[in-house]
């Protein structure tokens, strides 16, 4: 009977073809029509409406179709609650009564600033941008080490030139990592302690800790704070958090009208309902879509 | 125009710290404005701190335009339009930001001369906040608007939750800290307007692979609101409004099932009584008689509503127009906890945190979980807390240590800790960035340094130190790391308790010993003998996670 992919929640079952089937010339799926009297009603053995109803509601395509209509409608909803400014308003701001008000705003003193305060661009673009730059450079303008371009070429020939670590034991600040970074913790600073864990607690004794490992967690050594503190912060996509595990509960469905728990479903627009007063109202007032 | 070219030639002396500071939480909803300084020898206190909103709002009844601290003389909130130049937590539109911080503590604005907040930015170091994961195009706009625009004398970006470190501890178990030091551990929830951070926080400096983001912030709950009471009565236009119904009558359910079943009417063969504690009136304003609106218990008698919009039987005889609340008070707190409820594809607050412990070493997660701090304007929802608490509690192991603490003040706790952070001289020196240092450096190496890659917040100095009697030391500090060029004498001597010391490591002459602890090895005080100066490595406070 299924002829698509069978479609569970979870897990992801997906019916492969065993046997090749291939369709060749001089064949064809015909609809086979049943004894009747009345030819008319023979039609409908290619009616596709009727094909999908005996198929059970919906056909593979339109489910998708519809899950994905809903989630498409979910999303836009969700980005309007969170959006930060009222709606369809432009608001300009108002020059003080003081300002010079002949000739132009002046706005921004450096070429740099002008062009920030007059650039419209909202969150959106400066986050697709980033995740453009990622995307081609793999990786962001801050977190790599210090960029090749952002120093000059020296021009000294490389058998006159100083160690680095000279250069850096000057008063220069130049951007060079591991010299000029005090240690961010200076306990973790010690060097002949950093792969001992850092001792936590006065109760907490070595032999206790080799004997019950799983109870105790083991601290993380100097080194791996160390490594902890100096990670790049993360871009604002991986920063959000993850969906709830795939074990959790189904979401709860609200009643549209009153917020009481949804439990019938509106088979016009798939709103949820309460109860039959809710249904009432919502038929009368809500449902938005006439015909289905 | 003359006035702003003399500023900028104006400068201080080189590297030189301004005598004040700007701490500027810049949030979405409100900036958190206010001075402190590092010569005075205690940190400024909340009075000092200034809530401005930060919008620019155009309403239709009075024409007019309030650019941020405007709005205060705002008598009218109906149909009050806003555009806000934080979004989603970061500062984007700069024209608008700009307008606003001219306007509130810009000293060469002609509004504010005589109000506490005017400054010169020239003399002013800042410290501004900002939401925690940035595009790196944003942070390099706030820089360059800070030092080229504004021109401010020394300034510190930093991420807004990592202040709350300086800030005093909640938990009466751990020892006071001197304004400057960092919290050992502590997880930071911010549940702010734009969103809800969690950002463990190690010595005041934030564990990067483990913040999380949960996208359901006080705006979202508001637009809930309105959105869910447009059902009945349309308050679409109406942010202000609704923001102060959710102010007043919001809480979080301790148990979601059971006031939604008393919240409810029932079907309509078995109706039911609704649960008059749950179910509240809310007056609406008329910005007129009524500046605020409140609530009050639910009438259930249909009669006396209709005659109260008329004006019949109200105190006034003025007409009244009445919203009535039910499980709308507690489902749209609820979207922090399941932002499923609105098909949102995220953990809730609990799950978000335990994500954000998932990608911390084992041996840390007590730590953090024993000291969770929340802060923002949205942890004022009453019940949020406990609601917190019970989740984790239901969430790990029965032997683990769980505390869930809100501040004090928690819309003001990061300027707080701000305030306390620019009180202490050295520290400020080490985060600062002088304006100096942006010319000759430029905006990425301001950039790494602000991102912690020279280093933040260092205690590295040099300390005598003192036994006094065997339960408390006196630390003296003795010099501070050598980037910083900090006379000894503007540091004054601090008494802390031994338990602080127990457990942390110092160095004496280049090896590393237990102090009290460890071998007996007592650090003679040694003041006067120049030959075995105490170099403790760090006036670390690790035993501070001190368990009840």
């Amino acid at each position: 009977m299924a002829t698509g992919p069978l479609r569970f929640r979870t897990p992801h079952i997906e019916e492969l073809p065993i046997a090749q089937s291939r369709q060749s010339a001089g064949f064809a799926w015909v609809a086979v029509s049943t004894a009747q009297d009345d030819p008319a009603k023979n039609w409908g053995t290619t009616n596709r409406k009727r094909a999908r109803a005996s198929l059970g509601g919906q056909t593979e395509q339109q489910k998708e179709a519809l899950s994905a209509r809903v989630q498409r409608e979910t999303e836009r909803k969700i980005k309007e609650l969170n959006s930060d400014n009222s709606r369809d308003v432009v608001i300009d701001i108002a020059r003080k009564p003081g300002q010079s008000t002949g000739g132009a705003f002046k706005a921004g003193k450096t070429t740099g600033t002008k062009k920030i305060l007059a650039s419209g661009k909202t969150f959106a673009h400066y986050l697709d941008d980033e995740e453009a730059e990622i995307a081609r450079t793999g990786r962001r303008d801050g977190d790599a080490d210090v960029p090749a371009a952002a120093q000059r070429a020296s021009k000294t020939p490389l058998a006159r030139r100083k160690p680095r670590a000279d250069s850096s034991a000057s008063h220069s600040p130049a951007p060079s990592v591991a010299p000029m970074a005090p240690p961010p913790i200076p306990r973790l600073q010690t060097t002949d302690s950093s792969a001992a864990p850092i001792p936590l607690d006065g109760f907490e004794d070595d032999d206790e800790e080799e004997d019950d490992k799983d109870r105790v967690p083991r601290m993380p050594t100097a080194a791996e704070m160390e490594a902890l503190l100096n990670a790049p912060p993360l871009t604002y996509n991986q920063a959000r958090s993850a969906p709830p595990p795939a074990g959790m509960p189904p979401p709860r469905l609200f009643c549209e009208t009153c917020g009481y728990w949804g439990r019938v479903r509106c088979m016009k627009c798939g709103a949820m309902t309460c109860s039959v007063v809710c249904k009432d109202e919502h038929d009368q007032s809500r449902c938005l879509k006439m015909y289905a | 125009m003359a006035r702003q070219k003399s500023l900028s030639t104006t400068t201080l002396p080189q590297n030189e710290l301004a005598p004040r500071t700007l701490i500027l939480d810049n949030g979405a909803h409100t900036i958190k404005a206010g001075f402190s300084s590092h010569l005075t020898s205690t940190p400024a206190s909340t009075t000092a701190c200034h809530v401005i909103p930060n919008c620019i709002a155009r309403s239709t009844r009075d024409r007019r335009t309030y650019i941020g601290p405007d709005l205060t003389t705002c008598a009218d909130f109906g149909d009050l339009a806003y555009r806000r130049p934080v979004e989603k937590g970061y500062v984007v539109n700069w024209e608008g930001e700009k307008a606003i911080w001219e306007r509130s503590f810009l000293a060469n604005n002609a509004n504010n001369d005589g109000s506490e907040l005017g400054c010169d930015p020239a003399e002013t170091n800042l410290i501004l906040t900002e939401a925690p994961n940035a595009p790196i195009s944003l942070q390099r706009n706030a820089d360059e608007m800070v030092f080229e625009e504004f021109g401010f004398g020394a300034y510190y970006r930093t991420i807004a939750p990592a202040l709350n470190a300086y800030a005093l501890s909640l938990f009466p178990s751990t020892p006071t800290s001197p304004s400057g030091v960092p919290l050992e551990c502590m997880l930071l929830i911010d549940a702010g307007h734009s969103h809800t951070t969690i950002t463990p926080l190690y010595h005041g400096r934030a564990l990067h692979p483990a913040i999380r983001r949960l996208e359901i912030g006080g705006k979202t709950l508001t637009n809930r609101l309105k959105e869910l009471i447009s059902r009945t009565f349309d308050v679409h236009r109406e942010d202000h409004l609704v923001e102060e119904i959710k102010e007043d009558v919001c809480y979080v359910s301790p148990s979601f099932t059971q006031d939604l079943e008393r919240t409810w009417k029932g079907g309509r063969y078995d109706g039911r009584e609704v649960d008059s504690s749950v179910v509240v009136d809310y007056v609406l304003p008329d910005y007129e008689h009524i500046k605020r609106g409140f609530y009050r218990p639910h009438d259930t008698d249909a009669m006396n509503l209709r005659n109260r919009a008329l004006g019949i039987g109200t105190e006034t005889g003025r007409r009244e127009h009445v919203v009535t609340l039910g499980n709308e008070r507690f489902t749209v707190p609820e979207l922090l906890f399941t932002p499923s409820d609105i098909g949102m594809r995220q953990a809730g607050l609990c799950g978000t945190v335990l994500q954000s412990l998932d990608a911390l070493p084992e041996g840390l997660r007590q730590a953090y979980l024993a000291n969770i701090v929340v802060v923002g304007g949205t942890s004022l929802l009453p019940g949020f807390i406990e609601r917190l608490e019970s989740e984790l509690r239901a969430a790990v192991d029965e032997d683990t240590v769980i505390r869930v603490a809100r501040a004090e003040d928690p819309v003001k706790n990061v300027w707080v800790g701000g305030a306390r952070l620019a009180s202490d001289e050295v520290v400020l020196r080490s985060v600062m960035v002088t304006r100096q240092e942006w010319a000759e450096n430029g905006e990425v190496w301001v950039r790494r340094r602000f991102a912690g890659k020279k280093g933040r917040g260092t205690h590295r100095v040099e300390a005598y130190l003192t036994l006094v009697g065997s339960s408390m030391c006196i630390i003296a500090l003795h010099k501070a790391s050598k980037a910083i060029n900090t006379t000894p004498a503007r540091i004054p001597p601090r008494l802390i308790p031994a338990t602080e010391l127990a457990f942390s490591r110092c160095q004496v002459q280049g090896s590393s010993y237990l102090a009290p602890g460890g071998p007996t090895h007592t650090p003679s005080p040694s003041r006067g003998t120049a030959a075995s100066p105490v170099h403790c490595g760090s006036v670390s406070l690790f035993g501070g996670i001190a368990l009840p």
